[in-house]
């Protein structure tokens, strides 16, 4: 019995840590693409820019294997029966989201898109509040494994800033639109906003499953 | 009276056991079993193994109540009052009916005592009755406080969910375990409480213990729980396991709680005599139902949620239940003791 408890609460402990570190693995992703993209802006595909963009892949790739990892040991070890359908659904959500974040830094380095410098603050201030949102549904996700009554807080915000990535993409698409650049520029500037808005929108839809995962949560 | 025989007359108390074991050990671990937090095996050693604990060491309580509704004296009314209660549980669980044994068994020892002329004495039976009544309230009350006592301690502790499972998990082994004892020392009276006055079983001693003649019967019925529960329960703990996997493994910790604690505050024979010594209002040791106390419990976890989900059916079923069970175990058990008597003449009753 005692050998028995001593080794379900050290399951416990142990996959705590790894929803955890997960949990770091966004924030880490967040703050890396936002280097990422100030970099691009600052001095293009620079070495700095190169560093920033293979920091996130590792990122990405030390998050997958957090994922499968936290997988394999909610169905071996048998824990959280009745939740680990939807605490799956929420890593898979998550993870959704710092591969979007990867692979839009990426495609800024294969594509070295020209961005005329009267776009640099708008689209830094883009970055900064995608960051925000997601940074806001990783605080949420991580209540919702500590502290239930803060996840609708965090995920109102989430909402909010979904909300306002929107207004300032799309005040940024008609500047675009309205420039004298040439029409091929204009598709693929707007084509990478739409990119960097969409990782806000995962983070939107991966807190509304959330709210719902919660309410099944409560006793 | 050869033991033989005995034990042949015994074989309705042994059948009444065993489907107590099959259908009652699932309001215990049927949750953790269905939704996977504890092997079916070890959740029937578990609750085996305290039956029979809670039968030997816990049972005399209830079972002296009983005696005192009717001293069932002859072993062939005895074999004929736990038959007729079989019969009438049979009959209603075909029908759809919730039933109890309790209320069975208690039907049963009422149409004895008409058969035989034997007063009823009314006290006990008000004192029975009011008890089925109390026994889904208080359970009610007791997960309602339960309930709201766990939200509070969640609100301001911060469990991680991962850590809380841990929680629920060793506390489903050890209220499960608790639950088994409680169950044990209830009802074990409805099993083999009607054979305590014509039992012809001997005391024992093993070594510094000693056991009364009581002990041995009732450790007998334990063991026909205990069988139930291996040989069938995992059907029921199927059904049930699926049916309440709306409810939270918190909920069920409280439902099982809740229910435990009714049944050995029922059956527990030291509480009543300390809470008495101290002048504080105590239960009567009355066999109750512990699927009235779990269907009590998750009706005061609904109303404490808001009065939401809650089927009312169920609980005009049970009320009904209180009066049709009693009243069919009585008339089947009238009739078969006229049959026995005249048919097979055996004495079912000695004057």
């Amino acid at each position: 019995m005692f050998q028995f408890k001593i080794k379900l609460f050290s399951s416990a402990k142990s996959l705590e840590t790894k929803i955890d570190m997960f949990h770091d693995k966004i924030i880490d992703s967040a703050m890396t693409f936002k280097k990422s993209i100030g970099e691009f802006l600052d001095s293009g595909r620079s070495e700095e820019f190169k560093k920033a963009n293979k920091q996130l892949r590792q990122i990405e790739h030390d998050a997958d294997q957090l994922r499968r990892d936290i997988e394999n040991r909610l169905y071996s070890q048998n824990l959280i029966p009745d939740l680990r359908a939807n605490v799956l659904e929420l890593v898979e959500n998550q993870d959704r989201v710092i591969n979007r974040f990867d692979e839009v830094s990426y495609q800024f380095y294969i594509e070295r898109p020209e961005i005329p410098e009267i776009y640099h603050a708008r689209i830094r201030n883009l970055v900064e509040q995608v960051t925000d949102c997601v940074e806001n549904m990783s605080i949420a996700s991580r209540s919702y494994f500590r502290d239930l009554s803060l996840v609708r807080d965090y995920s109102q915000k989430v909402y909010y800033l979904e909300h306002e990535t929107d207004i300032t993409s799309g005040h940024l698409k008609t500047a675009i639109f309205d420039s004298d650049i040439p029409l091929a520029n204009k598709l693929q500037l707007t084509t990478i906003i739409d990119e960097i808005e969409n990782i806000a929108d995962l983070a939107e839809d991966s807190v509304d499953r959330l709210l719902i995962f919660a309410i099944k949560r409560d006793i | 009276m050869d033991e033989g025989l005995f034990f042949l007359f015994l074989s309705s108390g042994l059948f009444l056991g065993w489907s107590l074991g099959a259908n009652d050990a699932a309001n215990l671990f049927g949750t953790a079993v269905g939704s996977r937090m504890i092997r079916f095996r070890t959740a029937a050693l578990i609750a085996s193994i305290f039956v029979i604990l809670g039968a030997v060491f816990a049972g005399s309580g209830a079972s002296e109540t009983l005696s005192a509704l009717g001293r069932v004296n002859a072993i062939a009314g005895a074999f004929m009052v736990a038959l007729a209660a079989a019969l009438a549980i049979y009959w209603m669980s075909s029908s759809g009916l919730p039933v109890s044994t309790s209320q069975a068994i208690v039907g049963a020892i009422i149409g004895w005592n008409f058969y035989s002329g034997n007063p009823t004495d009314s006290n006990t039976l008000v004192e029975i009755v009011s008890s089925w009544i109390l026994c889904p309230l208080l359970s009610a009350a007791v997960a309602v406080l339960v309930f709201w006592g766990i939200k509070l301690l969640m609100k301001h502790l911060k469990i991680h969910l991962f850590r809380m499972d841990s929680y629920v998990r060793i506390g489903l082994i050890i209220i499960g375990a608790f639950g088994a004892y409680a169950l044990g020392a209830n009802n074990i009276a409805n099993v083999m409480g009607v054979f305590v006055d014509s039992s012809p079983l001997h005391a024992l001693s093993i070594g510094d213990i000693a056991f009364s003649k009581t002990q041995i019967l009732f450790f007998i019925g334990g063991i026909s729980i205990a069988i139930g529960i291996f040989t069938y329960s995992h059907k029921t703990i199927r059904t049930i396991g699926n049916n309440l996997m709306h409810m939270t493994p918190i909920v069920a910790l409280i439902v099982v709680f809740a229910q435990s604690l009714v049944l050995f505050l029922f059956a527990s024979k030291s509480l009543k005599l300390f809470l008495d010594a101290h002048g504080l209002p105590s239960l009567p040791l009355v066999p109750v139902s512990s699927s009235h106390a779990v269907i009590g419990a998750i009706l005061g976890i609904g109303v404490a949620k808001g009065g939401r989900n809650i089927n009312w059916k169920i609980v005009v079923k049970i009320v009904f239940g209180w009066f049709l069970t009693p009243i069919i175990s009585a008339a089947v058990c009238f009739v078969s003791l006229f049959f026995l008597e005249n048919v097979f003449n055996l004495s079912v009753y000695e004057l």
